[in-house]
């Protein structure tokens, strides 16, 4: 990335910071959609067993992936609803920066929904959590944020001239994210699981990261032809 | 002389029906054109083409010596696109707005480019207001200082005259004049006849998709041309 393609990244991911902080639509939302996930897993499961430590990676997964689709969902909304998208797409801005921009949005979206999410996740369905769990549980989620956003990012920008994406966007994305449920399910439960399985975790992590390059380099070779009519 | 347009056997079909239909335009630097004609003539969607935005189905745009077809992002930079709309963040202050354009532009010295673009349209007592608190004409006007913002070779316009107020339509009409030097060139789709001979050298008719009348401004009034138009739109 040359430094002209690094200053439009920087000043899209500012544009969509402060557009975040004004209208607050994109992050609280998500943040309040997967807080009112977790007391529903609480009512549903965590109230009728004793120790809900095996489901919590599940739990906490399933939410956030229903959590990320919200967050893919309001991406370009900005833009088709403020109708700048011409703008966007007639400055010359390489349609990878457009991406890369949404993406690393994306993944500081769910960053932030996850600080408030996991801590609270560990208090409601995890037993005996640690810190180092805490820790190796951040990793999972880096690695599956990426993943999440690389894909999301994608899926988003191959529906924005779709008069059918919010039904489309969930009925692609979801699919895609299944393969990231369950391997960032499986690490968070062989860290946060009685048998504390490391060698399972690393394992997941490594799969979690081969996703999010393959994703990385579908989106480097694809892009700049989705945007461009 | 490279031309800043030189558009061949454009075609561009929408489920079937072809909105444009096998256009050819030549823009010379130095040189405005006003494009008119009915609803669903096809301007739009020729402006599209030319801003980068649509590709043709089938023919070849070349814009400031760049083919668009395999080198759109080189052509960008010297393009200035302004629709209907300003196309800005609303949420975004008028500031805010034109630091992204600057960025995405790569324009040298923003901090003192920003000011004067803003000053030029008189909105700088207003830069830091968001732009949703703007009326439509302070709005559009911001469009203008987005559009300027980097000083582009050729600028493209749909209808940019639609919610204008008054200081926003002479500011135009200024704009427009200036592109008629520096190697500089516009197109323009309007509907206002009289604009479109007054601020052009050029202007070409289109009916169904179709080129069916291109005629120099020089020599030509607006009572003149509103009578053409008529004959070769009906």
């Amino acid at each position: 990335m040359n430094p002209a393609m690094a200053r439009q990244l920087r000043a899209l991911l500012t544009k969509d910071l402060r557009l975040e902080l004004r209208t607050r639509e994109t992050a609280v939302a998500m943040g309040l959609f997967a807080l009112v996930g977790m007391v529903i897993f609480q009512f549903a499961i965590g109230t009728r067993t004793d120790d809900a430590t095996p489901f919590a990676g599940g739990i906490i997964w399933a939410t956030l992936a229903l959590t990320a689709v919200l967050g893919v969902g309001r991406t370009w909304v900005a833009e088709r609803e403020q109708r700048v998208l011409d703008a966007l797409l007639a400055a010359p801005v390489p349609r990878l920066v457009l991406m890369s921009a949404r993406a690393v949005a994306l993944v500081l979206y769910l960053l932030a929904v996850q600080v408030v999410v996991v801590p609270l996740a560990m208090i409601f369905f995890v037993r005996e959590g640690s810190f180092a769990d805490l820790g190796l549980t951040v990793v999972v989620c880096l690695l599956a944020d990426v993943a999440i956003a690389l894909v999301g990012a994608l899926l988003a920008s191959m529906s924005v001239f779709s008069r059918a994406r919010e039904l489309l966007l969930p009925v692609l994305l979801l699919p895609s994210l299944i393969p990231v449920v369950i391997a960032a399910a499986g690490a968070t439960h062989a860290v946060l699981g009685p048998a504390h399985a490391l060698d399972e975790y690393w394992r997941y992590c490594v799969f979690l990261a081969v996703y999010a390059v393959v994703f990385g380099l579908v989106a480097f070779a694809t892009f700049d032809h989705i945007l461009d009519d | 002389m490279t031309a800043l347009v030189r558009a061949r056997g454009l075609v561009r079909a929408f489920g079937g029906r072809r909105a444009v239909d096998g256009v050819d335009l030549d823009l010379l630097p130095g040189r405005r054109l006003s494009v008119v004609g009915p609803n669903g003539a096809g301007k739009s969607t020729l402006l599209r083409m030319l801003a980068t935005l649509l590709r043709p189905d089938t023919g070849t745009i070349e814009l400031v010596g760049h083919d668009i077809g395999a080198r759109a992002q080189r052509a960008r930079p010297h393009l200035g696109y302004l629709g209907h709309d300003p196309l800005v963040y609303l949420d975004l202050t008028a500031w805010q707005n034109l630091e992204l354009f600057g960025d995405l532009y790569g324009v040298p010295a923003l901090r003192e480019r920003i000011p004067e673009a803003l000053s030029r349209v008189g909105l700088l007592p207003r830069a830091h207001d968001p732009v949703r608190t703007f009326s439509r004409g302070m709005a559009q006007r911001m469009g203008i200082a987005r559009l300027t913002l980097h000083e582009p070779t050729l600028l493209v316009l749909d209808e940019p005259y639609t919610g204008l107020d008054a200081q926003g339509a002479r500011l135009l009409d200024d704009l427009l004049a200036g592109f008629s030097t520096g190697g500089r060139g516009a197109v323009m789709v309007t509907h206002e006849l009289t604009r479109a001979v007054e601020l052009a050298d050029e202007v070409m008719v289109m009916r169904a998709g179709r080129s069916v009348g291109r005629m120099e401004t020089a020599g030509l009034g607006a009572a003149a041309f509103a009578d053409r138009y008529r004959e070769l739109t009906s």
